[in-house]
């Protein structure tokens, strides 16, 4: 019996050797200016209308990406990577948001803001807000975020930022580079002032853990650890049917079971 | 005769147990000494101590309930002598070890040695394996030793009659399952399961410390694997003993046996499943475990108490209210012990409610729950268990000198030692701290009234470890 | 808190011990003709009836108050990043970096406004226990390593606090600490 759960042990180990939780590395400046009151920039939207990010907030939270229009390099692929992720979780309607794309180049105008919205075809899509805006110095500081100008090669050195701000107008959550559904959906569900008391470290080395947080749903699925928790009991109760089965042989006591 | 070589084992059991106790709680008794600051070991050296206490006790503690077993299951069935003894040899070995890896291998990372911990350099690393082997040496004895018992029952009766399922429904059945027999089947079953989970923890310590830092473990899977090993025999161990009582409470009193009920039946299969389930509230401080979990530690927690309180210790109640009974220090002691396991299940109920917790978790509260069901509840089922057992099978008469005042010492130390850890507990004092700091010098004036009371309590378990080795060893030595 | 813990916990052991030297008592004066427990089976059911109410009560009444609950409404005025390791708390208002930590020489926290610990591990199992300062315990989480705890708790009095490591890390576990202030 001992062997046999012995047995099972190392199958079921070796067959988890071969996964790997491929999860990002932490990005430590996402733990910055976390629950600061973001500073309240004055907006100028593609329709025209003047407002600021507080007031934007008040009406849903928002999620606010940082770009500039005349990028070369990661503005694109970032934006078009949120818009897949935003729209494949979009069954969710019980968590509200807005997207703010807003420039941090102070040569973008709203033409050109207008006209990207337009590329990317979210000029009509009411969850989607295009700006510019007078006060970006304060607002970078606000977030953190640091773009460069390179005038080499006329481009701004700059990441790819994400800033998940709720309705009171607090930063709740930042994302840096370009991130999976899940890491977003869990942006979303803080700007609602989901609370869960605890989140994982990414690391490399476990191979197994019980429980693998799900941000679709907020809850924690059972990660292959919890078989181990199970496996104690599954196995009691196959020792228990196989003694059983291995001791009934011996019929002649049986006579005395009433004693 | 056969019967011969199961009295002469049980009565070796009996004194090594009451041999080790004496030297634990002396161990325990350094213990409260030295954080009373009245001796000054290292804090290393008090760590090694209190990991040697923690293991020895449980172990011991579990063996005698389950030599108890043994001995009585022979009533029913036949039970094997080879595993009996091959549990002991294997105990012995594997206590000798242990004590040998922290006494002078420095090994010191407490009784839940709870991973990382114990893969840490504090020690040598020759001390660390010689622990983890000293602990499968013992999981191997005690392995087949459960499952030779267990072997042994289902020989006779089929796995529904052993649940004594028959008697669910059905007022007068057929076969009528002894409680013994019941009991002893669903505590056998947790122990087994208990120990699986231990030889996974030991599998994944053993793995992580040989793979040169190719793997490691999940801590938060490691730590909810600890605590159902650990957690579970801590209280399977207590249901062994319960079973030697339902079987010898009416047998000394005089009293007709007790039968299995309905409810009898009802409420150990469903004692199973709580038991296993409880151990999830040793993580409610881990905010990282699922909230489902901890709610279902909570509840699992509060409905393990439904069954033994409302059948267990009312049956008791029943058995004694307006009864006439022989009283003797045997169901004396059975008594007593079935009241301070409750009034320990009510600490353990207190802290087992997630916001109590939130202020108690991992204060001398938690030691002073578990030491009541231990030293005043389970040790002395064992005892009486040993008593009667002495007294039974040696020829030496029974002298009645001297009962009381064993009885009042026993209960006068393990009140004030127990209290000194509850007052503590309600007083923030940290567990499992050699010294207090400043702040919490109040820590020491409890140590203190702890390390002297815990001197009375020795004194009653040494006047009992006299009487009651002297007769087990003529038995021995009788022909 | 745990004052009336104590006392509520006192009570019931006295009355416990009441029941059984009672029934004790009635057993050793009983004489041959004492019938027992009458109506055993019918008092049994009232007990367990009794019992369940109760719990069912007890926990209704605290479950609401576990701390995974407390304030998950609010948004944190401040969060403390702790990364405890053997056998040292580091506090920090940024984040700590596991490979190069750092800590903050003095960390104040306001005060009646609510506060979230971020708590984690650099190496075994450690526990953040806060102690105020007339040294009673009042809020604790496990720091474990690989996961981050969010501890939330609104301070309501100013003073000097203290943190008590709660979980056996090692033969320096008596005197890993730290403190902090709330203003
Ligand atoms: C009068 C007898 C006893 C004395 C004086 C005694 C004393 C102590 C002390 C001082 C501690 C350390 C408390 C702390 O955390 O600061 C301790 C821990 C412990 N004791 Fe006892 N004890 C006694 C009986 C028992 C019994 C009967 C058991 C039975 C199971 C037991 C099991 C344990 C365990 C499991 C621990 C925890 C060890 C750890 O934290 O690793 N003790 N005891
Ligand atoms: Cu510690």
């Amino acid at each position: 019996m001992f062997k046999y759960a012995f047995c099972t042990l190392t199958l079921f180990l070796s067959c988890n050797l071969n996964l790997t939780l491929g999860q990002s590395q932490q990005d430590l400046r996402e733990e910055e200016n976390i629950y600061n009151q973001i500073f309240n920039a004055q907006l100028k939207l593609t329709d025209g209308k003047t407002t600021t990010i507080h007031g934007l907030a008040e009406r849903e939270p928002l999620i606010i990406a940082f770009v500039f229009t005349r990028c070369s390099g990661l503005c694109s692929p970032y934006l078009l990577q949120l818009k897949e992720s935003l729209r494949a979780l979009s069954r969710d309607n019980s968590k509200p948001y807005n997207v703010l794309v807003l420039s941090f180049d102070p040569e973008d105008s709203l033409s050109d803001m207008s006209y990207m919205a337009r590329q990317f075809d979210l000029l009509n899509d009411k969850k989607w807000l295009f700006a510019v805006t007078n006060n970006i110095t304060s607002l970078n500081k606000s977030v953190g975020f640091h773009p460069v100008w390179n005038p080499a090669i006329k481009q701004f050195d700059h990441d790819a930022l994400l800033v998940g701000v709720n309705s009171q107008g607090y930063i709740c959550k930042k994302l840096f580079g370009i991130r999976s559904e899940k890491d977003i959906s869990l942006l979303i569900s803080s700007i609602n002032n989901e609370y869960t008391p605890t989140y994982q470290l990414p690391s490399n080395t476990n191979l197994f853990s019980c429980f693998k947080y799900d941000p679709l749903t907020g809850k924690n699925k059972p990660g292959f650890g919890l078989l181990f928790i199970a496996l104690p009991a599954i196995l009691t109760i196959v020792i228990l049917i196989g003694i059983r089965i291995w001791a009934r042989p011996d019929k002649k006591l049986n006579s005395g079971v009433t004693s | 005769m056969e019967n011969i070589r199961l009295r002469k084992i049980t009565a070796i059991w009996i004194v090594a147990v009451l041999v080790l106790f004496v030297a634990a709680i002396t161990l325990g008794i350094i213990m409260r000494l030295n954080q009373a600051a009245i001796m000054k070991l290292s804090p290393a050296g008090f760590y090694e101590n209190m990991t040697v206490h923690g293991l020895t006790m449980i172990g011991i503690w579990f063996v005698a309930g389950m030599a108890a077993v043994n001995f009585i299951m022979e009533r029913y069935v036949k039970t094997s002598y080879s595993a009996n003894l091959f549990a002991f040899i294997f105990t012995v070995i594997g206590v000798i070890l242990l004590w040998v890896s922290a006494f002078v291998g420095k090994f010191h990372a407490g009784w839940t040695f709870l991973y990382p911990l114990p893969l840490r350099p504090l020690w040598d690393s020759w001390s660390i394996v010689l622990f983890l082997v000293s602990l499968s040496i013992l999981g191997v004895g005690w392995l087949v030793w459960t499952v030779s018992l267990m072997a042994a029952l289902l020989r006779k009766y089929s796995i529904s009659q052993v649940f004594a399922w028959q008697h669910i429904g059905n007022k007068n059945p057929e076969i009528e399952t002894p409680p013994f027999v019941l009991i002893s089947m669903i505590s056998l079953l947790g122990v087994l399961t208990s120990l699986i989970a231990a030889v996974v923890v030991l599998v994944l310590l053993f793995w992580e410390f040989f793979s040169n830092g190719t793997f490691s473990n999940d801590p938060l899977l490691m730590k909810n694997l600890t605590y159902y090993f650990g957690h579970t025999i801590a209280n399977e161990m207590l249901y062994l003993g319960l079973a030697v009582i339902y079987e010898l409470f009416a047998e000394i009193s005089g009293r007709p046996k007790w039968k299995t009920t309905w409810y009898v039946a009802i409420a150990w299969n469903l004692t199973l499943f709580f038991v296993l389930a409880a151990f999830l509230h040793h993580m409610y401080m881990d905010f990282a475990q699922p909230q489902s979990l901890q709610l279902i530690g909570q509840f699992a927690s509060y409905l393990a108490s439904l069954p033994s309180a409302a059948v267990t210790v009312f049956s008791i109640i029943v058995a004694v209210y307006r009864t006439k009974i022989k009283w003797s220090m045997a169901n004396l002691l059975f008594i007593i012990g079935t009241c301070g396991w409750i009034i320990g299940g009510v600490g353990a109920l207190i802290d087992a409610t997630i916001s109590n917790n939130f202020v108690l978790h991992n204060t001398l509260w938690v030691p002073a729950h578990f030491h009541t069901y231990n030293a005043m509840g389970n040790v002395l089922f064992s005892l009486g268990f040993f008593y009667w057992f002495s007294v039974q099978y040696s020829k030496s008469e029974v002298t009645n000198k001297l009962q009381s005042l064993k009885i009042a010492l026993l209960i006068l130390g393990g009140i004030g030692f127990l209290a000194a850890f509850y007052i503590a507990g309600a007083d923030s004092i940290p567990r499992r701290y050699s010294n207090y700091p400043a702040e919490l010098a109040a820590g020491k004036s409890y140590a203190l009234l702890g390390a002297v009371s815990a001197i009375i309590y020795l004194i009653a378990i040494l006047m009992f470890f006299v009487n009651i080795s002297r007769r087990c060893l003529s038995m021995l030595f009788a022909r | 808190m745990q004052h009336s813990i104590l006392i509520f916990f006192a009570i019931l052991t006295l009355v416990i011990v009441g029941v059984f030297v009672y029934v004790y008592l009635s057993s050793v004066n009983a004489n041959e003709e004492s019938k027992g427990m009458k109506n055993a089976l019918h008092k049994r059911g009232w007990f367990l009836l009794i019992l369940v109410v109760v719990l069912a009560m007890f926990a209704s009444i605290t479950i609401p108050k576990s701390p995974y609950f407390a304030f998950a409404n609010d948004t944190p005025a401040k969060v403390i990043h702790v990364a405890a390791g053997q056998f040292y708390f580091m506090m920090s208002y940024n984040a700590i970096d596991p490979k190069n930590p750092s800590s903050d020489p003095s960390i104040e926290v306001p005060v009646n406004q609510v506060v979230e610990f971020r708590v984690t591990s650099l190496d075994v199992n450690h526990n953040f226990g806060i102690y105020n300062d007339k040294n009673v315990l009042i809020a604790q989480t496990q720091a474990m390593p690989g996961y981050v705890n969010r501890l939330r708790y609104k301070f309501t009095t100013p003073g000097d606090y203290n943190i008590f490591c709660l979980e056996y890390c090692g033969s320096g576990h008596q005197v890993m600490r730290s403190s902090f202030t709330v203003k």
